[in-house]
């Protein structure tokens, strides 16, 4: 039977910061610190013990708030084991190569999950959990400031705006035929800055612009069509999806960069949002395409929609910048960049067929 | 009695002016191993939904605080994970009140921020003590004596100009359509809150500071930052200055590249290539500058204010010194940018290990007579939950 290891030590007994030479030992669950003549007893349980590493001193803290500081640590460690004194499993994990790449290849497996399935199911469920009341006052909040920044009255005839929204509302209640559609507030408005365009924002409140109503003069099915992509936002809540979305994201990010800087916290914040919308899009295409079918107006009707915003884009090209997300995060314009591909949209809406879908 | 004879000349120079010693700063950190650490710390934060991340965290500061040899002895860090946890939770509850509130209720962002007015400055001064409290040197505790009040008085003003847009802004919203006259007031308010809160940013900063700086004790040392004002607008006037030139000169560069392919190629090009080329290269050449302009004003920034800030540090025996150069840090800097861009990430804790050490390893401090002798004061005692909250919340910024 071998005596149990001692280790000369240094010691701070708290109060001064001059060190003492002390002797430790560990026995029978104790450890057993010798300074001077006195010989002090400590449960191991209650000492705060050094996590081991490769670099850095070893500090033990006892439970008086005096210290332990140990200069060499491979000194310590070789003490440390001969005495029995065990590292978590945390800490051995820390010291393995291998098991760091286990880890690494973890957390990139964990992030990809998130981003596919984790991060899109959580919003969905989030946003579906927003009480309608609370969905309505956020969309009325947001078209209030659209209305300030970016939207005049429309110079539309009564008349033509009447039509348009009795012919979107005879196919809506054509497609679903229980009454079960989304509640949808129709209203046109002229504006300069966002041109041709439609948005859908929380609480189905919808808006079409006067350009591009007048873009789609002769072709009102092509309209009703782009109403129908905006009540697949409303029906899925994608105002209220987005917004939980960029906030779980960014959470994601600060959780792996930790305190990174806000500039390169946003970079990936932005082109997730920006592949996310790109989805909500898809689908909301799909939804178009279904109601349209359902509301006995061909599909195809959209693939105008498409070409002509292509066309018009082709005309301004230089300035053809229509990426910026003037909507303050919760509005989503039919036709911004982050949109598919506009000939991938067009063929999709050519090529719908009922059993494509569902 | 030859250890007698040591002491013997301590004690006959008791009344002497006590020598001055000086204690270095030395890093020990590796890159690898806090890549080890940092891997293993976010798998479990992952996987824990973020409720290990107190845990974590406390590992983090550990290990950065017990590679900190100050005179050759390391930092501790004596923090209980379990208490940070409790913190987090409550930080996280309040965070997610916050989040909740401003994205879904903006009408109400007001009272939001009001409690967030009321609570933060007291955070902030419990995160300090935290932090402080559970940090030490050769076994003895360091605190932070700043007062409530001294905290509320300096970090108030910077939630002036937020209060004076809520204030003012309810008028505008509530009008339907806004009267040509109400905007431009609007605007004019707007401009002019914004243009005499930038113009006391720097008189503001050097108050925060004042306060920090001159809440630090060791053993019975308080310390205080005795730069004016002046000073800090001296550093924020060059680092605007730096900004400047480095956007003239990147946007200098960039002319005389569109200048010569103008010249290459232009002459044979449609019209409409032209302006499809322009523009292409207007966006990136404004997106080079907007990297340019911080790679090259945070370091310099960074350098210039760690100097400003401890090179003005001192108590009665402890004097501090930072000597660290803008180029050292702006190399590390723009190194550590590339690597990082270059591993997707994956060198972030070697770029974090490297500039601490960078940091760090610029200081030292100068203290009168042998420190052994000193004492510390009373521990106190006076713990709550707030301090764990606040002292995870937030980093603690030392200008380090």
């Amino acid at each position: 039977m071998n005596a149990p290891a001692s280790l000369h030590s240094q010691w701070f007994d708290g109060q001064s910061p001059k060190p003492h030479a002390v002797s430790l030992r560990v026995d029978s669950g104790e450890l057993l610190m010798r300074v001077e003549d006195e010989t002090r007893r400590y449960p191991l349980a209650r000492v705060r013990w050094p996590e081991r590493r490769t670099h850095g001193q070893r500090q033990a803290e006892l439970p008086d708030g005096s210290l332990i500081q140990h200069a060499d640590a491979a000194e310590w460690d070789a003490w440390a084991e001969v005495s029995g004194l065990q590292d978590s499993a945390v800490v051995g994990w820390m010291q393995s190569w291998r098991a760091t790449l286990v880890a690494l290849a973890g957390s990139v497996v964990f992030l990809a999950a998130a981003w596919l399935w984790g991060v899109p199911w959580l919003s969905q469920t989030l946003a579906h959990q927003v009480p309608d009341s609370l969905d309505r006052h956020v969309g009325q909040q947001s078209l209030q400031q659209l209305d300030r920044l970016f939207l005049r009255p429309s110079e539309l005839p009564q008349k033509q705006q009447d039509e348009l929204r009795q012919r979107f509302k005879s196919m809506v209640e054509r497609a679903y035929p229980q009454g079960d559609a989304p509640h949808w507030e129709l209203a046109f408005h002229a504006s300069p800055v966002l041109g041709p365009n439609a948005f859908a924002l929380p609480g189905g409140y919808m808006v079409m612009t006067d350009e591009l109503v007048a873009l789609l003069h002769d072709q009102p099915d092509a309209l009703v069509g782009v109403l129908a992509h905006e009540l697949g936002h409303v029906e899925h809540r994608d105002g209220l999806d987005m917004v939980v979305r960029a906030s779980l994201i960014s959470a994601l990010v600060g959780v792996v960069l930790g305190d990174a800087s806000g500039f390169l916290a946003t970079v990936p914040a932005t082109l997730a949002t920006q592949a996310y919308s790109r989805d909500t899009e898809r689908r909301a295409d799909a939804h178009a395409a279904r109601l349209m079918h359902a509301g006995g107006i061909p599909p195809s009707a959209m693939a105008v929609f498409f070409e002509r915003m292509l066309s018009k884009s082709e005309e301004d090209a230089p300035r053809g910048d229509g990426d910026k997300d003037e909507g303050g995060g919760v509005s989503l314009p039919i036709a911004i960049g982050s949109h598919p591909d506009h000939l991938e949209r067009i063929r999709f809406f050519r090529e719908w067929e009922v059993d494509v879908e569902r | 009695m030859a250890q007698q004879d040591d002491f013997a000349p301590t004690v006959a120079l008791a009344d002497a002016p006590a020598p001055v010693q000086t204690l270095d700063i030395r890093f020990t950190g590796s890159g690898s191993e806090y890549f080890r650490i940092w891997i293993v710390n976010l798998l479990l934060t992952l996987v824990t939904f973020t409720l290990y991340a107190p845990f974590a965290r406390a590992r983090r500061i550990a290990y950065f605080q017990n590679n900190t040899l100050v005179g050759g002895d390391p930092l501790g860090f004596h923090a209980d994970p379990k208490k940070m946890f409790r913190g987090y939770m409550l930080v996280l509850l309040l965070g997610v009140g916050y989040w909740a509130v401003s994205n879904f209720l903006p009408g109400l962002a007001w009272i939001a921020l009001l409690v967030f007015m009321a609570l933060w400055p007291a955070l902030w001064r419990a995160s300090l003590q935290f932090r402080l409290r559970n940090t030490s040197w050769r076994g003895v505790r360091l605190s932070f004596a700043g007062d409530l009040k001294g905290a509320y008085l300096s970090m108030l003003p910077f939630f002036l100009p937020a209060l004076a847009f809520v204030l003012f802004l309810p008028e505008v919203t509530e009008g339907e359509d806004m009267a040509p006259e109400v905007a431009r007031r609007g605007a004019i308010v707007m401009g002019s809150v914004v243009l005499v809160f930038t113009a006391l940013v720097p008189w503001l900063m050097a108050r925060i500071k004042r306060y920090q700086h001159g809440g630090y004790v060791f053993a019975q040392q308080r310390t205080q930052l005795n730069t004016g004002a002046g000073r800090f607008y001296g550093l924020f006037l060059k680092t605007g200055g730096v900004s400047l030139v480095v956007a003239l000169v990147g946007a200098a560069l960039i002319a005389l590249v569109l200048f010569v392919l103008a010249r290459g190629m232009f002459v044979d090009m449609a019209a409409g290539q032209k302006r499809a080329l322009v523009a292409l290269v207007v966006p990136v050449a404004l997106g080079v500058i907007y990297l340019l302009i911080p790679l090259v004003s945070t370091p310099y920034f960074g350098a210039r204010f760690q100097n400003l800030l401890w090179n003005g540090t001192r108590s009665e025996k402890i004097r501090f010194d930072s000597a660290l150069r803008f180029r050292s840090l702006f190399r590390v800097t723009l190194v550590n940018w590339l690597l990082i861009v270059v591993t997707l990430g994956l060198y972030w804790p070697f770029a974090k290990v490297r500039t601490a050490r960078l940091k760090l390893e610029a200081m030292s401090l100068e203290v009168d007579g042998p420190v052994d002798d000193w004492l510390a004061s009373a521990q106190q005692t006076g713990k709550g939950v707030l301090g764990d909250a606040a002292g995870d919340f937030f980093g603690m910024d030392m200008g380090l």
